[in-house]
C-alpha cells in the first residue's frame, strides 16, 4: 500500500454496516472514496492470487484461502453462490464474525493508506450510530464497545480521533443553508440514524434497527434468494412507484414501506416525547441520505408517509442529500475541519 | 442560573443565526456556531451585577426591534417606513450656560462642565447641503447638524484608585496629542471630565471618509457637518455591556449630548457612531473605522437605539461590508444592516432591476459626488 506523506491530514470516515467511506479535502474540493464493508473467502490458488493482484482487487492471503474484501466482495460471493460475510451488523462490529475487525482495518487501510506505528498522521472524525430508541439487539454497551474499538484501530494508525453520530454528520454535510438546523436521516445497511440539531447543536439523536439489511433479509426469507442477491437487485433495479411483476422487487417494495413507516413512527415518538427538544421558531428541513435512501422515488414515498401522519414538528422541506452515499463522511470531515 | 443562561442565549440567538449566515465557508460557519452556542461558564457576578443583568434582559425584551424578539419581523416583513423619520427623540429643552471663565471652563444648566483651556482652532465650519433624494446642492451652512461618537483607541490604564496619577498623566498626553492633530471637538476623559479640543465653530478631522443621511439631507465626509465627541476608551466587540467606559464618562456624555442637541437643534437621528458612518471608497465598504461598532450606550445618553437605523452609505451609495466588520459589530447593529439590505432590495425592485446593477448605479452616484467635493473647495479629507 502506498505510504502517505508526513503532512498531517484531516479526514472524515463513515464506518457503516454496508460501506466505509472516507472524505478528505483537496484544495477547495472534497474528495471521497468508498469500499463495501464486506468480504468473502475464496479458495487459494496461485492463479487466483495472480489474477486478483493484476486486477488490483484488495485481498489478504490466509494459508488455504484468500480473503477478498471491499467492492469486489459481492461479485465473488455471487460467483461462488455464497453469502458475502459482513464485518459489521446493525451499525456495529459483528461479534459473531471472527475476521470482522481485521477486515475493517484492511478496508480502512485501503482507503487511507498505512503508516508506521506511532507516526502521527493527523485528525480523523468517524461516524458511530446513535443509541437506539428502544431496546433490541443493539445496546448502549454494544455501541460503547464498537466506538472504543474503532477509536483504538484509528489511533493505532496514527490518528487523533473523535466520533460523531451519523445523523449529525449528515446535518453538517447538507444543512449549511439553515445554519445546521434541521433533521438529518441516514438510512444505511444496519440502521437508520436520525439527528435533530439546532444551530449546529445536537439536540436529539437515535437509531432504529430497521434499514437495508432488514429489507434484504426479510425479502430473502420470502423469496428464498440469498440476501446478497437481493441486495444487488435492490441496488441495481429497484425503484419506487413501479408495477412489479417480479416477486423479488415486489417484496423489496413491501419491506421498504415497512421500514419507512417504522422510521417515521419512531421520529414522531422521539420528537413528541423528548425533554431535550429545542424551541424551534420556524419549520425545519429533513435531509435523507444513505445507500438505502438512494432508490428513485424514496424521497417522495417518505414525504407521502410523513404527510399522512400528524408530525410534531413543522417541516419546511424534505430533500435528498447532494450525494447520499458520502454525506456522512463529508459531514464528519466538516466537523473535523471545524475543530479548533 | 440555568434560566438566566437560557434567557441570555435566547436573546443572542437571532444575532448568532444572522452572523453565521454572513460566513460563506461551511467549515468556518460551523466553527463559529459551535463557539457561539457552546455553554460558556458564567462568572459568579456580584449581586448588583445580576440584578442589572436581569433588568437589562427584561428591558431588552421590551425594546422594540431588539434581536430577542424581532428577527422574524426584520426577515419577513417590509421595514417600517418611519424608521428614518419616526424614531427620533425630541430635541432637549433649553440647556443654557450658567457660568464661565474665559479660556478656562463653561458650566451649563444641566450640570455639564466643559474644560475649555487650550481649545484650538482649525478650519472654519462651512458645508453645502446635499438634498435628499435628488442629491442636488442646497444652501451653504455653518452650523453642525449631528454628532459622531468615537473612541480614542488609546492606551487605557485600569480604572482604580491606585492608578489615579497614571490615569491623569495618560489623559493629559492624549489631550495634547488630540489638540495637535485637531482630532475631535470634545474628549471625555476617564474621570468624566469633558475637554474641548477644537472650537465648535470649526471643523475637526474626526469623521474622515464618511456618509450619513437624515430625512432631508445626505452628508458625505462629515468633518464639517458633524461634531466629533470622543471617549477616552478602546473598542470592545461583542454584546457584553462595555467595561471600556466609566459611569462618569457616560454621565458626562449624556450632559454633553443634551447641551449640543439643545444648542444646535440636533435631531437624534444624527447622533451616531463612527462605525456607522465610516466608509472606505477604495473597496466601497462600510466600517473603515469600527469604533463603537457595538456597545454604544445610546439609551443611557437619552437617545434612541440608533444601531437600528439603516446604514446610509449602503442605502444611498451602494456600499457593502465585509467579514471584519461583521466581526466587529455587536448584537445590535445587525438590525440596521438587515434593514438596509431590505431597503436596497425594495428600491431595486421598484426600479425594475436586480440588486447588483442597482448597487452599481448607487456606487456611480457616490463616485460623482466624491468627484465634486474637492472642486467645490470643501474637501474634508483629514482624518485621525
Amino acid at each position: 500500500m502506498k505510504k502517505e506523506s508526513n503532512v498531517p491530514v484531516v479526514l472524515g470516515l463513515d464506518v457503516g454496516t454496508s460501506r466505509i467511506v472516507v472524505a478528505r479535502r483537496n484544495g477547495e474540493e472534497t474528495e471521497t472514496g468508498s469500499q463495501l464493508n464486506a468480504f468473502v473467502n475464496v479458495p487459494y490458488a496461485p492463479m487466483t492470487e495472480k489474477a486478483l493482484k493484476r486486477e488490483e482487487i484488495p485481498f489478504e492471503r490466509r494459508s488455504a484461502e484468500l480473503l477478498v474484501h471491499g467492492n469486489e466482495a459481492p461479485r465473488f460471493a455471487d460467483l461462488l453462490n455464497v453469502e458475502a460475510r459482513r464485518p459489521m451488523t446493525l451499525g456495529v462490529l459483528n461479534s459473531g464474525e471472527r475476521e470482522g475487525l481485521a477486515v475493517v482495518r484492511k478496508i480502512v487501510s485501503t482507503l487511507i493508506g498505512d503508516s508506521p506505528k506511532n507516526e502521527s498522521r493527523g485528525r480523523i472524525y468517524y461516524s458511530v450510530p446513535a443509541v437506539p430508541l428502544s431496546g433490541g439487539a443493539l445496546t448502549e454497551e454494544g455501541l460503547t464497545y464498537h466506538d472504543a474499538t474503532v477509536k483504538n484501530l484509528l489511533e493505532e494508525m496514527g490518528f487523533e480521533t473523535r466520533s460523531i453520530t451519523e445523523g449529525l454528520a449528515v446535518i453538517y454535510s447538507e444543512l449549511e443553508d439553515t445554519n445546521y438546523t434541521g433533521i438529518g436521516v441516514s438510512c444505511g445497511g444496519g440502521l437508520c440514524n436520525v439527528s435533530l440539531a439546532y444551530l449546529s447543536m445536537p439536540a436529539i439523536s437515535f437509531s432504529i434497527p430497521k434499514a437495508g439489511d432488514f429489507i434484504d433479509a426479510s425479502t430473502a426469507a420470502v423469496t428464498g434468494d440469498l440476501a446478497t442477491r437481493v441486495r444487488m437487485a435492490k441496488e441495481e433495479s429497484f425503484h419506487f412507484n413501479g408495477n412489479f411483476s417480479d416477486k423479488l422487487l415486489q417484496a423489496i417494495n413491501v419491506y421498504y414501506d415497512d421500514m419507512i413507516s417504522t422510521l417515521i413512527a419512531r421520529m414522531k415518538e422521539a420528537f413528541s416525547n423528548s425533554r431535550r427538544m429545542p424551541k424551534l421558531t420556524r419549520p425545519v428541513p429533513i435531509v435523507l441520505s444513505g445507500g438505502t435512501a438512494t432508490p428513485k422515488g424514496f424521497r417522495e414515498r417518505f414525504e407521502r408517509a410523513l404527510s399522512a401522519t400528524s408530525f410534531p414538528l413543522a417541516i419546511s422541506e424534505i430533500r435528498m442529500a447532494s450525494d447520499p452515499l458520502t454525506a456522512t463522511a463529508r459531514g464528519a470531515l466538516i466537523s473535523a475541519l471545524a475543530e479548533n | 442560573m440555568k434560566r438566566v443562561r437560557e434567557l441570555a442565549f435566547r436573546l443572542r440567538e437571532p444575532w448568532i443565526a444572522w452572523r453565521a449566515q454572513q460566513i460563506a465557508d461551511p467549515v468556518s460557519r460551523l466553527r463559529y456556531l459551535r463557539q457561539a452556542t457552546s455553554p460558556t461558564p458564567f462568572p459568579r457576578a456580584p449581586k448588583v451585577m445580576i440584578t442589572f443583568a436581569g433588568m437589562a434582559a427584561g428591558a431588552a425584551l421590551l425594546i422594540p426591534g431588539h434581536p430577542g424578539n424581532l428577527v422574524r419581523e426584520v426577515a419577513f416583513h417590509a421595514p417600517p417606513a418611519s424608521v428614518l423619520a419616526g424614531t427620533t427623540q425630541p430635541v432637549p429643552t433649553d440647556v443654557w450656560m450658567i457660568d464661565s471663565r474665559d479660556g478656562q471652563y463653561e458650566i451649563y444648566s444641566n450640570g455639564l462642565r466643559l474644560e475649555t483651556a487650550g481649545a484650538v482652532s482649525y478650519q472654519p465650519r462651512v458645508w453645502r447641503q446635499m438634498m435628499r433624494p435628488s442629491l442636488n446642492s442646497g444652501e451653504l451652512r455653518h452650523d453642525p447638524v449631528g454628532i459622531v461618537y468615537h473612541t480614542t483607541e488609546s492606551h487605557i490604564a485600569p480604572f482604580e484608585p491606585g492608578q489615579t496619577d497614571r490615569l491623569k498623566r495618560v489623559g493629559q498626553w492624549l489631550i495634547t496629542y488630540l489638540r495637535r492633530e485637531r482630532s475631535y471637538h470634545y474628549l471625555i476623559d476617564r474621570f468624566g471630565r469633558v475637554h474641548r479640543i477644537v472650537k465648535e465653530s470649526d471643523a475637526a478631522g474626526h469623521a474622515g471618509r464618511s456618509v450619513w443621511a437624515d430625512s432631508s439631507s445626505v452628508y458625505v465626509n462629515m468633518n464639517h457637518e458633524f461634531l466629533g465627541v470622543a471617549f477616552e476608551s478602546a473598542t470592545q466587540t461583542g454584546d457584553v455591556p462595555t467595561q471600556a467606559v466609566t459611569p462618569a464618562q457616560i454621565r458626562a456624555a449624556r450632559e454633553l449630548t443634551e447641551m449640543l442637541r439643545a444648542k444646535y437643534r440636533i435631531s437624534s437621528v444624527n447622533c451616531v457612531t463612527h462605525a456607522q458612518v465610516s466608509v472606505n471608497p477604495l473597496n466601497h465598504r462600510i466600517g473603515n473605522h469600527t469604533d463603537w461598532a457595538s456597545n454604544f450606550p445610546f439609551l443611557a445618553l437619552g437617545l434612541p437605539d440608533n444601531y437600528e437605523l439603516p446604514i446610509a452609505a449602503m442605502e444611498i451609495f451602494g456600499f457593502g461590508y465585509d467579514q471584519d466588520f461583521v466581526t466587529a459589530t455587536g448584537g445590535r447593529l445587525w438590525k440596521g444592516l438587515l434593514l438596509t439590505e431590505e431597503r436596497v432590495r425594495q428600491a431595486a425592485s421598484a426600479e425594475g432591476v436586480s440588486v447588483a446593477p442597482y448597487r452599481a448605479q448607487l456606487k456611480e452616484k457616490y463616485r460623482k459626488q466624491l468627484a465634486e467635493l474637492p472642486a467645490s473647495g470643501e474637501s474634508k479629507e483629514k482624518q485621525i
